[in-house]
């Protein structure tokens, strides 16, 4: 007897297999991402930072870790300099500075913020995903390229942790961040400070990594109102 | 005394042409201020200051395109007169200078505002648009400002330091 298998079945078949890794997908996102699930993430940063208001020791680790920074003009790297000074470089003893291609100035200002301390430290200069007032109709583009250089270089130096405040390339890096936690390979943790300039309402890449970040810091109550997720710490700049 | 007036990387045309304006002038010289620097950026060229200033204002006008080291003109100042970009209110404010915030409403969303106007709520600069810039200098609007409490980043560290220990 002849064995007949109608095409359309196997279709079905494909289908099937297809939505199943999708609907995998989705769910394994629904617990990787922090904005959503994420394993409690808001719940347990917000017992840690209770613990921080009540002046109790905060875990620590071990060190040496490589911290990437995402830099841009506007503003925010002058920022991002301000708060790099909370942070002890004896612990993150490499950091890896995320530069935008038309950013001179960014460079110039990491050598000014690492004179004089510990570790060391090299730049990443990635072409802009999308530049002040570039038309959205070119952005796909830019941002295509943007991801091949961030995703090349995450997979060449695999930080372990994130640090960004604004610009839109941190968006691209966040995102790329993220890949080896949905994979189940490494989880790089995101921190998000949200620009002192922003008294009301969140940026474009606030609003967009809100759902992203591990830890999702802003500077003034209003914004800490609106959004459950986001710490609210003042004076930090 | 000198006053500093920065718009930042950008240009701000109505901030520059207000403090080149013979009332701003005569504001400064009534509040004893000798000595105006400019910093205009792409603005340069409305700096336009009235053609005797140091005669009839006894004052001194000076523009710069840019500045290298934006900190040691603030520090050299008396009272500082900026954007209401978050840069240079930082720079003034952390320098404990008297501040006068000036918004630019060419900017999109005219965030700029909001932020002036939050840190005028808390006594910490003045705000100011620029048609009463003289104004607001000649009523002294930028004495007895509190002044802002110190930056600590540490949280930051502490918040990096709790998440690489997970």
């Amino acid at each position: 007897m002849e064995m007949h298998v109608p095409l359309p079945s196997l279709a079905a078949c494909g289908g099937a297999a297809a939505a199943a890794v999708v609907a995998l997908l989705l769910l394994r996102l629904y617990f990787v991402l922090p904005g959503l699930g994420g394993g409690g993430a808001g719940v347990a940063a917000a017992r840690r930072q209770q613990r921080r208001r009540r002046g109790k020791a905060v875990a620590r680790g071990t060190g040496d870790t490589l911290l990437c920074v995402v830099l841009g003009s506007g503003g925010h790297t002058a920022e991002m300099a301000r708060l790099l000074r909370g942070v002890d470089f004896e612990r993150h003893r490499r950091r890896l500075y995320v530069v935008g291609s038309d950013d001179a100035l960014s460079v110039g200002q990491v050598g000014e913020l690492e004179r004089g301390r510990p570790g060391d430290y090299r730049i990443a200069v990635v072409p802009r995903s999308r530049a002040v007032g570039q038309p959205w109709r070119s952005t796909p583009a830019s941002a295509a390229r943007c991801l091949a250089r961030v995703v090349a270089l995450m997979y060449r130096h695999r930080p372990d942790a994130v640090l960004c405040n604004g610009p839109a390339n941190c968006v691209v890096v966040c995102l790329v961040a993220l890949l080896p936690r949905i994979l189940a390979i490494k989880r790089i943790p995101i921190v998000y400070v949200e620009s002192f300039a922003r008294v009301a309402t969140l940026s474009l890449s606030g609003r967009i990594v809100y759902l992203l970040a591990d830890r999702f810091v802003v500077q003034w109550p209003a914004l800490a109102a609106q959004y459950p997720r986001a710490e609210y710490i003042p004076h930090l700049v | 005394m000198s006053v500093y007036v920065t718009v930042g990387s950008t240009g701000f045309d109505a901030l520059v042409q207000a403090v080149c304006a013979p009332e701003f002038m005569r504001a400064l010289g009534g509040r004893g201020f000798w000595r105006l620097v400019v910093q205009c950026g792409a603005s340069l060229a409305r700096f336009e200051p009235p053609p005797a200033v140091r005669e009839e204002f006894g004052v001194t006008a000076t523009a710069l395109a840019y500045v290298d080291r934006p900190q040691w003109h603030i520090e050299q100042a008396d009272l500082v007169i900026c954007h209401a970009g978050a840069g240079s209110i930082l720079d003034a404010l952390r320098a404990g200078k008297p501040t006068i915030a000036v918004p630019n409403r060419a900017l999109a969303d005219d965030h700029q505002r909001e932020l002036a106007r939050e840190l005028a709520r808390g006594g910490y600069l003045a705000v100011a648009e620029p048609e009463d810039l003289a104004q607001a200098v000649s009523a002294g609007a930028y004495a007895g400002l509190q002044p802002y409490p110190r930056a600590d980043p540490r949280p930051i560290g502490d918040i990096l330091d709790e998440e690489t220990a997970l």
